[in-house]
């Protein structure tokens, strides 16, 4: 009777801990407030600012490890990599790391790239040690950060350079190097191209791969800042800085279906499982819930010149609970 | 309270400074646009703080009355450049500068840069505390800063810029020689880079220390009495500092924010009764000339002090 009551007991206490990780890994936003020195976590479902975990000084990005196990956040002032649990929010570990600005992981697992922005630095590290390989003094103002699909080649924009740089992962040596136009920022490889988005300008500048040739440009907006291509791969988004707008490109023909109007200073997004997009305001303390089928958009408050965002509700990710998908509407 | 003064903040940046940047073609530099505007933004608050109330402490419990208020102007421009306008931009971009250098060449060879909260790790995540902490070293230094600035015959050319306003209001606090401000920026650059200090992270918090300052040169009897005296430097202690009788070398009230530094170290002076501010020794054109009349007095006083220039008449 006694071992009944207790395997009823663990087995509720197992169960119930199973469906509050699997309700939590299902809707978690994470906000990234560079000038609030603070990770705002959000609850997706109730779109509601639910904790603030503190950093020291200045964190910008962020990036999930190929295991899936930590999301990365670079503190740049603090000069220190952290840690978070992805599903939680709590914070594992930190390590020293000097002005990680940008970081990403190669689609391979195998490489991080972090820039440096303030010091002008690109740093290329092994994945697994955080061992790093290469130092690069590449340029002024080293920025986002994006792979060729079979890893071997990483663009980052040099933003004071005005360069696009194509450097050689394996080797570190630079493949060859671009002037872009004024202050580049995002950049995205897509279907065999580069696209840059050039944020002193008013849009992106589509590059070959293979020998840096600008092949085009495509006015998007004043202010270009930065490039995302939906989930499902159809639907192409390019923020833009100064005009406040987020432009909806056909990512085949790059033309501009629409544009929708987003003040704040759009900056970074994330789509959510209800094909909605998550979008920080830099200079409005707050995050936008767009709908792009509509225009319309709710706001949430955030902490200071929120930059990164990242949500834990992607399908791929094999923490989501078995039984209980995210699933992308 | 921050978060309407972030919004305002975001607003110029958004509506102004940005779209200004991306037509000068200086895009790279928003990030800094948006933290200029918002040190204006807190500033400008301070600015309002100050007015609306020393103002009426001014007008209603003075301890000097003046027939017009003429020389005043040239504080207020100090005040307004120092808080609001160019001089917190160029502090902004040298520092940043500065500091991701720093940092990096530590970095280079494996060291971090250091700050409180990693030496202290119990006050991570406790903006208050860590804040007061940040305060109490930073004006520990300012206190040796200011005492030794008196003491060398060369720095207080420039010091005296400061001490020479016979009309001493809450708009003085800012009026020093922009060499003498440059020294300080060296002088807290360096503590700031030893301790990793991050003012944008405490806004409220050195608003209402940049508000105490100010409040401290008002032309008023208000004192915070005899325990508050000891714990904050209130008007009748600076006063003392101002005091004509205590221009130059031998001072007392070396302090800006606590006290304790001149009691710790027999500088404080809590029996002095408040009355008349200014430097007789100091040249004229410092006192009530204008912005660039006294900046080139004090460049000439600076100079001669230094034998460089011979006294001219
Ligand atoms: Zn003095
Ligand atoms: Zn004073």
């Amino acid at each position: 009777m006694r071992w009944m009551t207790l395997s009823l007991v663990l087995f509720s206490v197992i169960l119930f801990s199973l469906a509050s990780t699997a309700a939590r890994a299902q809707g978690l936003a994470f906000v990234i407030d560079s000038g609030a020195a603070a990770i705002s976590v959000v609850d997706v479902a109730s779109a509601r600012e639910i904790r603030r975990v503190p950093v020291l000084r200045e964190p910008h990005h962020m990036a999930l490890t190929p295991d899936h196990r930590f999301l990365l956040i670079g503190d740049t002032a603090g000069n220190e990599l952290i840690f978070l649990d992805p599903v939680s929010g709590g914070v594992a570990r930190r390590i020293p790391m000097p002005d990680p600005y940008q970081l990403q992981f190669s689609p391979d697992g195998k490489t991080l790239v972090v820039t440096e922005l303030a010091r002008n630095r690109v740093d290329i590290y092994d994945a697994g040690s955080y061992h790093l390989r290469f130092r690069l003094a590449l340029g002024s103002f080293p920025s986002h950060i994006n792979f060729s699909p079979d890893s071997k080649t990483a663009f980052v924009t040099l933003q004071q350079s005005n360069q696009l740089v194509a450097i050689a992962t394996g080797s570190g040596d630079v493949r060859w190097k671009i002037d872009i136009g004024d202050t580049p920022a995002g950049v995205l490889w897509l279907d065999g191209r580069v696209l840059v988005a050039v944020m002193g300008r008013d849009g992106l500048a589509v590059v070959n791969p293979a020998n840096g040739a600008i092949e085009r440009r495509v006015a998007t907006g004043r202010g270009a800042h930065n490039l995302f291509l939906s989930p499902d791969g159809r639907t192409l988004y390019v923020a833009n800085r100064v005009d406040g707008t987020i432009a909806v490109l056909d990512p085949k023909t790059l033309v501009v279906q629409r544009e929708i109007s987003l003040p704040g200073g759009p900056d970074d997004l994330d789509f959510a499982p209800d094909g909605k997009l998550w979008v920080t305001r830099r200079f409005a303390h707050s995050v936008a819930v767009l709908d792009p089928a509509s225009g319309k958009y709710e706001i949430i408050e955030v902490g200071r010149s929120p930059h990164g965002i990242w949500l834990n509700t992607h399908d791929h990710l094999p923490r989501a609970v078995a039984g209980a998908p995210a699933g992308h509407s | 309270m921050s978060d309407p003064l972030d919004t305002i903040a975001g607003w110029i940046a958004e509506h102004a400074a940005i779209p200004l940047l991306w037509h000068l073609g200086l895009m790279q530099w928003e990030d800094l646009a948006y933290g200029w505007a918002l040190f204006a933004v807190y500033g400008a608050v301070q600015v309002a703080l100050m007015y609306a109330i020393c103002l009426p402490l001014e007008r209603f419990f003075p301890i000097e009355h003046w027939p017009d208020h003429r020389v005043e102007w040239t504080d207020m421009f100090y005040t307004i450049l120092a808080r609001v306008g160019i001089l917190p931009l160029f502090t902004f971009v040298l520092f940043f500068r500065v500091q991701a250098a720093f940092s990096g060449l530590l970095a280079d060879h494996d060291l971090v840069a250091p700050t409180l909260e990693r030496a202290i790790p119990a006050l991570f995540g406790h903006p208050v505390p860590t804040f007061i902490l940040y305060a109490l070293i930073l004006d520990f230094a300012d206190y040796w800063r200011h005492r030794l600035s008196h003491r060398f015959r060369w720095w207080y050319a420039l010091h005296a810029l400061h001490h020479a306003q016979r009309q001493m209001t809450f708009w003085s606090d800012d009026r020093n020689h922009l060499l003498d401000d440059l020294i300080a920026a060296l002088w807290f650059g360096v503590i700031a880079l030893a301790i990793g200090v991050a003012p944008l992270q405490f806004p409220v918090l050195v608003l209402v220390l940049r508000f105490l300052e100010s409040l401290s040169h008002a032309n008023t009897r208000l004192s915070f009495g005899w325990l508050g005296d000891r714990l904050l430097i209130s008007p009748r202690f600076h006063r003392a500092h101002h005091a004509i009788r205590a221009a130059g070398a031998k001072s007392c009230n070396y302090g800006a924010v606590f006290p304790f530094w001149d009691m710790l170290f027999g500088t404080a002076d809590f029996t002095a009764t408040p009355g008349m501010t200014g430097d007789p020794k100091a040249d004229e054109a410092l006192a009530s000339g204008s912005y660039l009349a006294q900046q080139w007095a004090g460049l000439r006083g600076f100079l001669h002090a230094l034998g460089v220039m011979e006294h001219s008449q």
